[in-house]
């Protein structure tokens, strides 16, 4: 056979073969754990199941509970956080990850309106210290969101890369460093909380007229400004001492799946979709070949140390919740009518204890109530019945403080008919008046029903409510649980018009119940 | 044009049948006699692996290489060898422990590389204004390795250095790493400063380790978390620039097979820097049974096999191979390395790697 014949011959065999492939392994599919931050990954999955033949079914889940998840052995062929080495540490010598290989890189950065920015000399500053950035957010006038670092790997790493920097080590964080009074003046200015980082960023565009600063990962800022959904564009700090960058790291979990994940690593880090990915999602490249485009800074990133000490970072977590965040108050609506009685009521009085340190889980452990935390609960069924509460002094689970609370979970009996809006209307006056005395607090309510309104006042009745609120006494979120026979769309709705957030507890009422926390 | 269109579809898809029946006749043919053979290797060798043109060289011997990898040190303890047909860490002491571990006396010591420093040409200036770096013919070697380590061990910061204009950062002044339990090159960083901390002495008693075991874990533990196979900081040096880590103690072999690759990531800002003294690795490819066995043979003995691991940036017995692949891609790599210092016996390194890991577990 001459040369070019050949040649030919062997460019259509690499086709069919290659066509082949695709079509033997079209139907190949595999379960990939993933941090939500991964959500915006999604426009690019049919790209990936294209170019490699693997359809990945995601799941999401937020830090603790992923690495819990893992750790327990729930069955999925990948993991797919924004970093994995948290993980790694807990996973200590189970060795549930087989392999892993990083994605895609983005610091999670500070990111502060352009006039205040100009005004404090934060702009192109070279110097500035996350000293400097914990001074003005101590004073008051650095007002940011930050999402919860038990619930969110944004908030997770920015605690630690704040944490490290503020210790005036410049090794990785041990318990000694801990700073606590630089720390509490650094999350003083913390105004705005959330179990995600994508619902911080909605809730922040929301609120943007408050606040003046967001904390989260590079690339959502950075979209944040492409897509000009701010009056005023951020301009990105990146301060002195250095950040943590998130790498994305591609876990296989299930030994079985080795050469699907080698497939896909192989494509993940092609300058092909490197690119792609660069652009769509304004994430930076793994590899030198691709390289960044105009639209990233590139100051000289300073990396700084991540811890390799767990207690050093659980110690971090409960003083974050224990001790520097700012308080909160939790008002927290029950419906407690007929139709619980029996096995719903016993799932809420559980998820209510889960809450005082009985869940001992990794989640649960950083998801219980916290010192310094106001407690509100108001029981309803067709009428509201007398608001009982507790504060949080000592957030141990044996505490007397923690005790009490089990004591009137269990209290609660099942009686009468559904009155949703009237006790929801009272929480809300209940919050207003605590907050005009004490507006340095978090404020939040939750509202558990099982069931449609048919008591007392109307659906319509509580939006004209809300909506008649003067504009100081707005901002405070409710977050509806989903349980029984409650409407999912009212449920919603509920949340939209108070710009909180519904969880669905059909399932487990306790998760819903855990995963609110980062919210409140 | 829409005539064509038929005859020529008909025509490519006639073309493409035969060619698909022949190749997958050739590969049937190709596959009688080719025996798979699946092994743990140091992530350092997964390009060598991979490349093409080693996988036709293996195929020519009758065989085909499954990789998994691994940190070299991670391959003894965390894995159950006798489900893999070989084991190739990197360096002496990890493939002293597997042989162990799977009681085999059976070793092949297919190529080896020095170790190096991968860091950047601002860097290297700031060493040098230091008296830490000197150049020699176009090559950085750190000529005095006891100062940087007396720097390192005494917390210093690269702000705390004199001249540091470009890198006056906060950052601790260390080597980066992999980590120490799981991977042999932060195993050779180990051998190489427990020789300088000892007075330029290989340490060969339990009683020598005590005085220096302090600075020796501060070296590492100061790092915070590191990743456990020599690939990944590399591929952090390459992407993330100075700022993560100014330092990072590589194989020669990274730096080599990725400053010869087109459309290589190495630029004109890094430079790589050579200890005096240095430590070799040697890359030592352990068989579980006769198919490890046949593939640590070609490796060791195929001169084809061998001539493509120094394209990998491996040295290896064939010092004119490597001396020109050095000359044609232009690479800053000195000859022959004198002065080099042999790591403790595995009893040894193994009693400082365990006392690190105690201090990680915080006793």
């Amino acid at each position: 056979m001459n040369t070019p014949l050949r040649f030919i011959l062997f460019i259509f065999a690499a086709l069919m073969l290659s066509g082949c492939d695709g079509q033997k392994n079209a139907n190949e599919s595999l379960t990939v754990l993933a941090g939500s931050e991964l959500k915006d990954m999604e426009p690019l999955l049919g790209d990936i199941e294209n170019k490699t033949g693997i359809k990945l079914q995601m799941t999401y889940s937020g830090t603790l509970d992923g690495a819990e998840k893992l750790i327990a052995g729930e069955p999925t062929d990948l993991a797919w956080f924004s970093h994995g080495k948290y993980i790694t540490l807990v996973q200590g010598d189970r060795n549930r990850i087989l392999a892993q290989e990083k994605t895609m890189l983005s610091p999670v950065l500070l990111g502060v309106k352009e006039s205040e920015a100009k005004a404090w000399g934060w702009s192109d500053n070279p110097n500035l210290t996350w000293r400097d950035i914990a001074a003005k957010a101590d004073s008051g006038e650095l007002r940011y969101a930050m999402a919860d670092p038990a619930s969110s790997n944004s908030g997770f790493t920015a605690l630690v890369g704040v944490a490290t920097a503020l210790s005036g080590s410049s090794d990785a964080l041990s318990i000694k460093d801990i700073d606590q009074a630089q720390l509490s003046g650094f999350f003083k200015g913390q105004q705005l909380s959330a179990g995600s980082s994508g619902w911080l960023t909605d809730a922040f565009v929301k609120e943007q007229a408050r606040l003046n600063g967001i904390i989260n990962y590079e690339s959502v800022l950075m979209a944040l400004n492409r897509d000009k959904r701010l009056d005023e564009q951020l301009v990105l700090i990146y301060p002195k001492e250095g950040i943590i960058t998130a790498d994305y790291p591609l876990m296989l979990i299930n030994g079985e799946k080795r050469e699907a994940y080698n497939k896909l690593v192989a494509y993940l880090t092609s300058p092909e979709f490197q690119q792609k990915m660069m652009e769509q999602t304004l994430r930076r490249p793994v590899i030198p070949q691709v390289k960044l485009s105009a639209d990233f800074a590139s100051p000289l990133l300073v990396e700084l140390a991540f811890p390799n000490d767990l207690a050093a970072i659980d110690k971090l977590l409960f003083a974050y919740e224990d001790k520097h965040r700012r308080s909160s108050h939790a008002y927290f609506v029950l419906d407690v009518s007929g139709s619980m009685a029996g096995g719903r009521m016993q799932s809420l009085q559980t998820a209510l204890k889960n809450l005082t340190g009985q869940d001992q889980t990794l989640s649960g452990r950083f998801s219980r109530f916290r010192s310094r935390e106001t407690l509100t609960f108001i029981p309803f069924d067709n009428q509201v019945y007398p608001a009982k509460t507790f504060t949080i002094n000592d957030p141990g689970s044996q505490s007397a403080d923690m005790q009490a609370v089990r004591q009137y979970a269990d209290s609660l009996q099942p009686l009468g008919s559904t009155g949703i809006y009237q006790a929801l209307q009272a929480a809300y006056r209940m919050a207003l008046e605590a907050r005009h005395k004490d507006p340095d607090r978090f404020y939040s309510i939750v509202l558990m029903t099982d069931g449609e309104n048919n008591a007392g006042l109307s659906e319509d009745g509580f939006a004209q409510f809300i909506a008649a609120l003067a504009p100081r006494d707005r901002g405070i979120k409710t977050f509806t649980i989903l349980f029984g026979d409650a409407s999912q769309e009212g449920m919603k709705q509920l949340a939209e018009i108070t710009e909180g957030r519904l969880f669905d507890g059909r399932e487990s009422l306790n998760q819903a119940f855990k995963t609110i926390r980062g919210y409140q | 044009m829409r005539k064509l269109i038929a005859p020529l579809l008909t025509l490519l898809l006639v073309l493409g049948l035969g060619a698909g029946i022949y190749v997958s006749v050739n590969e049937q043919l190709a596959k009688q006699g080719t025996v798979t053979v699946r092994g743990l290797i140091g992530s350092e060798k997964e390009d060598f692996f991979r490349d093409p043109r080693v996988i036709e060289a293996l195929a020519k011997q009758g065989l085909a290489v499954e990789v998994e990898k691994a940190g070299s040190r991670q391959i003894a303890t965390q894995f159950k060898l006798k489900d893999y047909d070989f084991a190739f860490p990197s360096g002496a002491p990890a493939a002293e422990k597997i042989k162990r571990e799977a009681n085999v006396n059976k070793a092949y010591e297919v190529f080896f590389t020095p170790m190096a420093v991968a860091s950047w040409k601002l860097i290297a200036g700031i060493l040098e204004a230091n008296g830490i770096v000197s150049q020699r013919d176009g090559v950085y070697y750190i000529i005095d390795l006891t100062r940087l380590l007396q720097f390192v061990t005494a917390e210093k910061r690269w702000s705390d250095l004199s001249k540091n204009g470009g890198y006056n950062v906060k950052k601790s002044l260390l080597v980066g790493t992999t980590d120490v339990r799981q991977s042999n090159s932060a195993a050779m960083y180990l051998s190489l400063a427990s020789y300088i901390l000892n007075n330029n002495n290989i340490v060969d008693s339990a009683a020598q380790i005590g005085p220096i075991i302090q600075p020796l874990e501060s070296l590492f533990l100061r790092q915070g978390f590191v990743e456990n196979s020599s690939a990944a900081p590399f591929k952090d040096y390459l992407v993330m620039g100075p700022g993560k880590a100014p330092l990072v103690m590589i194989y020669e072999a990274q730096y080599l097979e990725e400053a010869s690759r087109a459309n290589s990531g190495v630029s004109d800002a890094m430079a790589l820097l050579y200890p005096e003294p240095t430590i070799f690795t040697k890359h030592i490819l352990v068989p579980f049974n006769d198919k490890g066995d046949r593939l640590g043979a070609a490796l060791a003995d195929d001169p084809e096999l061998q001539k493509l691991a120094i394209e990998h940036g491996f040295r290896n017995r064939d010092a004119a191979g490597f001396r020109d692949f050095v000359k044609s891609h232009n690479l800053a790599v000195p000859d022959t390395l004198v002065n080099v210092v042999e790591p403790p016996t595995f009893e040894m390194l193994e009693q400082m790697i365990v006392m690190i890991e105690q201090r990680y577990k915080g006793n």
